[in-house]
C-alpha cells in the first residue's frame, strides 16, 4: 500500500474542525471529526490517515464520531491521533489496533530546582552519563531483573509494586494517570511469549521516536498552572517518552492473532484487517482487555524505572540526591491504551471504552480521577515535540469532555515518512546541527536520528494551538530541548 | 529482491521472487535489513529450525516475519540464510545467522511489530521471462 493522498469529503466545521460525514462510504456509523486548522488540513489530506479516520467509523458500538486530533498522520488501522469511544451496552467492541503495539506509550515530567546556568557547563557531562545509563536501542537489556512470578505481579499493581524496592513513592503513584493501575489487568492472560520479551526490557527507553530530553523551561503561559505543577521560567526538566516494549507487542499480536476470523463471526464487517475486534462483553474481547490493561501496568513500571535512573544520574552528576535536587514528577500521561471512563452522550453518563491511539487523556478542572494538585487546574497533558524545537504542557479543559471524550493531542506528528527524512538527511550529521541549535544528541543508530529530525516532524506550536482554541487543553509552559537520549 | 516503500509513521517493506519460498526468503532478508545496517557483515554460523502452519500465503508471510522477530527480540539473532520448504499444513525453514554484535552489525531500526495493515501477497502469471513472479508488501511498525 503506497503512499496516496485522501480525494474524499472534508467538510469544514469551524475553523478547528473538519468533518468526513458517514455518507462517504457505506459502514460508517458515525461521521468522523478531525481538529485542524485550515493550513494543516492540506497536509493531512497528502496520505490516507482521514480514510482511516473514515474507517474506524465502522466500528459497531462507536459514540458521537471517529475523532482526530491535530497530530494526525498515516498510521496502521487506525490514525495516529485517532480517538474512539465505544459502548459495550451496544454491542461496542474493543479493537487492539486502537490501542497500538505499543501499549500504554506515554510521556512523564520531572521537576528539578536546576536552572539552566546550573547545567549548562555539566550538560555533555550529563547526557553522556544518561546515555551510559539508560539502557537505549535494540539489544540492551535493563539492570532491573524480574522473574515470571514477579512480572505477573508487576502487571497487576504497576509502580505501586516498586514501592518495597525502594524505586516508586507514594507522590510519584498519585501524579500517574490512574495511580498506573488498571484494574482490569489479569496477567494470566499474558502470554509466556510476551514474558520472554518483556522480562529484561523494563526500565530500556527502546528506539523510534522513544526519547529522554533534558529541557528548559522557556515560557511560562498560565502562572497559576505552572505554579501548582512546580514549573518556572528556565527550570531544568526530564521528559520521557517510552511504552510497554517486546511485552506490549507481543500482547497485541497474540489478540490480532486470536481475533482472526473473529470479526466475521460476530457479523463485524471491516475494511482493514488491521482494525480486527471483538465485542468488549466476548470471551476474545475481555481475554484482550485483560492482557492489555496488565501490559498497560508494566509499561507505567517501564517508565517509572527509567525515571529512577535519570534521578540516580542527576545525582552522581550533581552531587545531590534527587530529593535534594526536588525532581518530583509532575505528571505520567498514555497516550495509547483504551480505558473504561464516564461520559455524557446524549445527555446521560454513560461508561464506554475510549480507544485513543497516539492522543492524550485531558480531564478538565474538578475531574473526580485528577489528584488534589490539580483539581483547580487541570490535568497536565505533556505534549513532546520534535528533538530541535519544543515541548508543552497544557492543562486539560472542559471542551475536551464536550467534544473528544476527555482527550487532546499527543505530540507534534509527523510531516514526513521516515524514508524521506532520511533522503533528505543524507550526508549531514544531525548531531552536528544539534549541537549548532545548543541540543546535544546522542543516538545508537544515524538513521535512527535521520528519522527523527526536527523537520520529519510537524511544528508543535501549531499543533498546541489547535488544541488550545478548541478548548480541549490550554497552555500553560513550553519547554525546548538541551539533551537528547535516543535508541 | 526488496526494497522499503514510503510509510508515514512506519516502515514499508516490497518484496518479489519468482516463487513463495523465494519470496518468504526474501521478506526475511528484508526484515533484517531493516534492523541492521551491515547485513551482509552476518555470518552464519548458527541455525535454527522454524516451523510456521498455515497455507494462506499472506498470513504465513505474517506469522514467519513475526516468528524472526520475536527469535530476535528474546536472542539477539540476526539471519542472513534461509532455506525454506512448503508443505500442504505450512513452512519449515533452516535459518542460518548469528547474535547480534552491535559494533559489527550497527543498528538501523528497533521493529516493534508486524502490521496487517495493507499487508498483501500476490501472484502475477505476467511475467517476461515465463516464470511466476510473486510480490509481498507488508508494513512494519517502528
Amino acid at each position: 500500500m503506497a503512499k496516496q493522498s485522501f480525494h474524499g469529503p472534508l467538510q469544514r466545521v469551524n475553523d478547528c474542525c473538519w468533518r468526513i460525514p458517514k455518507s462517504y462510504k457505506p459502514g460508517m456509523r458515525v461521521d468522523g471529526l478531525i481538529y485542524a486548522s485550515e493550513q494543516m488540513i492540506e497536509q493531512i489530506k497528502g496520505d490516507q490517515a482521514p480514510e482511516q479516520v473514515a474507517n474506524v467509523a465502522f466500528l459497531p458500538g462507536i459514540q458521537h464520531a471517529s475523532l482526530a486530533m491535530p497530530d494526525i498522520h498515516w498510521g496502521y488501522g487506525f490514525c495516529i491521533g485517532g480517538v474512539c469511544a465505544t459502548d459495550p451496552d451496544e454491542g461496542g467492541v474493543i479493537s487492539p489496533g486502537g490501542v497500538g503495539y505499543d501499549i500504554n506509550c506515554g510521556v512523564r515530567l520531572v521537576t528539578s530546582n536546576l536552572s539552566y546556568q546550573d547545567v549548562k557547563p555539566h550538560l555533555a557531562e550529563l547526557v553522556d552519563q544518561l546515555f551510559r545509563h539508560v539502557p537505549t536501542g535494540v539489544g540492551r537489556g535493563g539492570k532491573y531483573k524480574f522473574n515470571k512470578q514477579e512480572l505477573r505481579q508487576l502487571m497487576q499493581q504497576g509502580p505501586a509494586y516498586l514501592q518495597d524496592r525502594g524505586l516508586t513513592t507514594a507522590e510519584d503513584l498519585e501524579h500517574t494517570e490512574g495511580r498506573g493501575c488498571l484494574d482490569g489487568a489479569i496477567s494470566d492472560f499474558v502470554s509466556d511469549r510476551a514474558i520472554e520479551r518483556g522480562s529484561g526490557q523494563c526500565g530500556t527507553l527502546g528506539s523510534g521516536n522513544h526519547f529522554l530530553e533534558v529541557q528548559v523551561v522557556d515560557a511560562i503561559f498560565d502562572e497559576v498552572a505552572a505554579a501548582a505543577m512546580g514549573l518556572q521560567k528556565d527550570m531544568v526538566c526530564v521528559m520521557i517518552h517510552s511504552g510497554s516494549r517486546g511485552l506490549g507487542y507481543q500482547v497485541c499480536d497474540d489478540a490480532l492473532k486470536q481475533l482472526r476470523g473473529v470479526p466475521e463471526r460476530y457479523g463485524i464487517e471491516l475494511p482493514d484487517r488491521q482494525l480486527a475486534c471483538a465485542p468488549i462483553n466476548s470471551p476474545e474481547g475481555e481475554r484482550y482487555l485483560g492482557a492489555m490493561c496488565a501490559a498497560a501496568n508494566y509499561a507505567w513500571c517501564n517508565r517509572q524505572l527509567l525515571m529512577a535512573q535519570a534521578r540516580d544520574v542527576f545525582a552522581q552528576v550533581f552531587g545531590r540526591s534527587w530529593h535534594e535536587l526536588q525532581m518530583n514528577l509532575i505528571y505520567d500521561v498514555a497516550h495509547n491504551i483504551a480505558k473504561l471512563e464516564m461520559h455524557q452522550i446524549g445527555g446521560r453518563d454513560r461508561r464506554v471504552w475510549v480507544h485513543r491511539k497516539g492522543a492524550t487523556r485531558a480531564f478538565p478542572p474538578h475531574h473526580v480521577e485528577l489528584p488534589e494538585a490539580y483539581q483547580s487546574i487541570g490535568q497536565p497533558v505533556l505534549i513532546p515535540g520534535d528533538m530541535g524545537r519544543a515541548s508543552w504542557v497544557l492543562a486539560g479543559q472542559v471542551g475536551s469532555m464536550e467534544q473528544t471524550f476527555g482527550t487532546a493531542c499527543h505530540g507534534a506528528g509527523r510531516r514526513m515518512s521516515r524514508t524521506q527524512a532520511v533522503k533528505q538527511a543524507k550526508g549531514r550529521r544531525i548531531d552536528q546541527e544539534l549541537a549548532a541549535r545548543g541540543v546535544i544528541a546522542r543516538a545508537r543508530s544515524w538513521k535512527g536520528l535521520a528519522e527523527e529530525q526536527p523537520d520529519a516532524y510537524k511544528d508543535v506550536n501549531t499543533v498546541v494551538d489547535v488544541v488550545h482554541r478548541a478548548n480541549l487543553a490550554s497552555k500553560v509552559a513550553r519547554m525546548r530541548p538541551i539533551g537528547v537520549i535516543k535508541g | 529482491m526488496y526494497e522499503v516503500f514510503e510509510h508515514t509513521a512506519d516502515l514499508g517493506l516490497r518484496v518479489r521472487a519468482n516463487s513463495l519460498e523465494g519470496l518468504l526468503a526474501e521478506a526475511g532478508r528484508g526484515l533484517f535489513s531493516l534492523i541492521v545496517t551491515n547485513l551482509e557483515q552476518v555470518k552464519s554460523v548458527q541455525e535454527r529450525l522454524i516451523r510456521i502452519e498455515g497455507g494462506e500465503p499472506e498470513y504465513l508471510l505474517f506469522d514467519w516475519l513475526n516468528e524472526l522477530l520475536y527469535t530476535f527480540d528474546v536472542e539477539g539473532l540476526l539471519f542472513c540464510e534461509f532455506s525454506l520448504q512448503l508443505d500442504a499444513t505450512g513452512l519449515t525453514a533452516m535459518c542460518r545467522g548469528e547474535a547480534m554484535q552491535l559494533d559489527r552489525h550497527g543498528m538501523d531500526h528497533e521493529v516493534k511489530a508486524i502490521t496487517y495493515h495493507g499487508l498483501k501477497v500476490q501472484q502475477a502469471s505476467s511475467s517476461c521471462d515465463g516464470h511466476d513472479r510473486w510480490l509481498a508488501e507488508v508494513i512494519v511498525d517502528i
